[in-house]
């Protein structure tokens, strides 16, 4: 269970980018933030692994507070969240494999990671996640070698690879085509269902909102404007979130392949 | 998006053109002038060189005539100059490595680190191979070993700033995913932006390996061994047409180390 309590953040000149946001995630969720960009999506997603900080309030996972962590055990609270993001954030001069061991480092001893040399069995667990996202042939191809679905789900095994109970994912089809978006967006919904982590999803097409997620919430401004099943989320709801009637923008329109 | 929003802007007037560039190009101009006339500056008169550089012309035309009995006295100097390029580099970049990544933004592990790092840098980058050579030949009096420490000082100075520029320049983007997996910070270093600065290392300590053979030349003079030594001796016994077959030795040198840094950056990057 993921808890905010009255959490802000407020970053250096002045930019309200959380306000006072209280909020519970229960495990196992497929939750989909929308919200314009400046809405502080991003910024809540990373409240809930630390990469930023809160000014105030409290974030706890399990009943650990996020916000008070430091060095050591910040590092174990991050292991056990993945993360995916826009660009996709791969080292593009190395190896797939080697990129998917990057969630393996957590448990790796730090003189094996410094000469490169991973056990056997975290070698396993990264070929493992490499086969849930089906790009396992791909393994010892560099990836910048790879066409950005493929990276996104380089990207995705990687953050499998860490074993992780919360699987964060920031924009991650909004550099990508309309029809890779839903293969990437099927992925983490597959992976939500069978492997049962608890998944957050940044979007801002709504109708990827209503496909893909089970609960929406709406930022504006930094403030939770709605919350509630995506089913019932309709037009007006996404009108009350943006603060302006939708445009052509708003959607992907792509019907998923087949 | 729509046709008619964008056909009711009107054009922005074209911003002013900005004054610093020519102002900068007619400065630069004005000061060198400044420094070469005979009443403020050093009385640089180009007409006269070339009116002058005939006399010149006897050595200069030694120097294209190289003596090429001498080679069998600069096989042992160049194999030892080379020898000490080699150790100096491999110890200087190796000390460099680390020293860049404490001098980085991206990297540094605190401001302290960063601080201290840059300014030792600093004094280290500020004093010249003739100086550290002759201080280290009279601590440790004549013939490789102070030649060798002196290159490694030059060394890092050289390897250190430039790697440090490169780290500061990489994407972060793969530094934020380690972060996020929960990785410690030697660890998120070593995996997210070694691999991303690892040719860029490569091709500046192959060019570190270069401006040490030069390097030989100069420290050569206070006698930090090495075909300097040689040169320094040939110079000073006007036998210039051996000084014009060193000259074509470390010519042919540095090119064949050229053309080895552009095959090996090929297949790194």
């Amino acid at each position: 269970m993921i808890r905010f309590e009255n959490a802000s953040v407020v970053y250096s000149g002045g930019v309200h980018a959380l306000h006072d946001l209280t909020l519970e995630i229960a495990d196992g969720e497929m939750m989909v933030i929308v919200g314009l960009s400046g809405a502080g999506k991003s910024t809540l997603i990373r409240t809930i692994n630390g990469l930023v900080p809160l000014t105030s309030g409290d974030v706890t996972i399990d009943d650990r507070s996020v916000s008070k962590a430091r060095g050591r055990e910040l590092r174990e609270i991050r292991s056990r969240i993945g993360m995916i993001f826009q660009t996709f954030n791969l080292v593009s001069r190395t190896t797939v494999l080697n990129n998917v061991l990057m969630g393996r480092l957590h448990a790796t001893p730090t003189w094996r990671s410094l000469i490169g040399r991973y056990r056997d069995e975290d070698v396993e667990i990264a070929m493992q996640a490499l086969e849930r996202v089906d790009i396992v042939d791909k393994a010892y191809v560099r990836a910048s070698n790879l066409s950005g679905g493929q990276q996104q789900r380089v990207g995705i095994a990687r953050a499998l690879a860490q074993q992780p109970k919360i699987l964060l994912a920031d924009e991650p089809v909004a550099s990508l085509d309309p029809p890779t978006s839903h293969v990437v967006m099927r992925d983490l919904q597959r992976i939500n269902r069978e492997l049962g982590i608890t998944t957050i999803v940044n979007l801002h097409f709504l109708d990827l909102a209503k496909v893909y997620g089970d609960r929406i919430i709406g930022l504006r401004g930094g403030q939770l404007v709605y919350d509630g099943n995506a089913r019932d989320a309709d037009e007006g709801v996404f009108r009350d979130i943006y603060g302006r009637s939708l445009t052509a923008d708003d959607v992907l329109e792509a019907v998923p392949a087949a | 998006m729509t046709s008619g929003a964008a056909l009711s802007k009107l054009r922005p007037p074209a911003p002013k053109s900005s004054l610093i560039v020519p102002a900068g190009v007619l400065g630069a101009l004005a000061l060198t002038i400044w420094a070469a006339s005979d009443q403020f500056g050093i009385g640089f008169d180009p007409i006269a060189i070339l009116a002058d550089i005939g006399r010149g012309s006897e050595i200069l035309g030694e120097v294209f005539r190289p003596n090429f009995a001498f080679f069998p006295r600069t096989i042992q100097p160049m194999i030892e100059t080379i020898q000490m390029a080699i150790i100096a580099s491999t110890i200087g970049c190796a000390i460099a490595l680390p020293a860049a990544f404490l001098a980085s933004r991206v990297t540094a592990p605190g401001r302290l680190s960063l601080v201290a790092t840059r300014s030792v840098l600093n004094v280290v980058r500020a004093l010249p191979d003739l100086l550290y050579a002759m201080v280290f030949v009279v601590a440790l009096s004549i013939g490789p070993l102070p030649g060798i420490l002196a290159l490694i000082f030059f060394n890092i100075g050289v390897a250190a700033k430039l790697l440090s520029e490169t780290v500061d320049a990489v994407d972060r983007g793969p530094l934020e995913a380690a972060s996020a997996a929960g990785a410690a910070h030697v660890e998120v270093v070593r995996t997210s932006v070694l691999p991303q600065v690892l040719p860029n290392y490569v091709a500046y300590s192959l060019y570190v390996f270069e401006l040490n053979i030069r390097a030989s030349t100069v420290i050569g003079i206070v006698g930090a061994g090495g075909i300097g030594n040689v040169l320094n001796e040939q110079i000073g016994f006007f036998n210039f047409s051996n000084v014009g077959l060193v000259i074509l030795e470390l010519f042919l040198l540095v090119f064949a180390i050229e053309l080895v840094s552009i095959a090996l950056r090929r297949r790194l990057t």
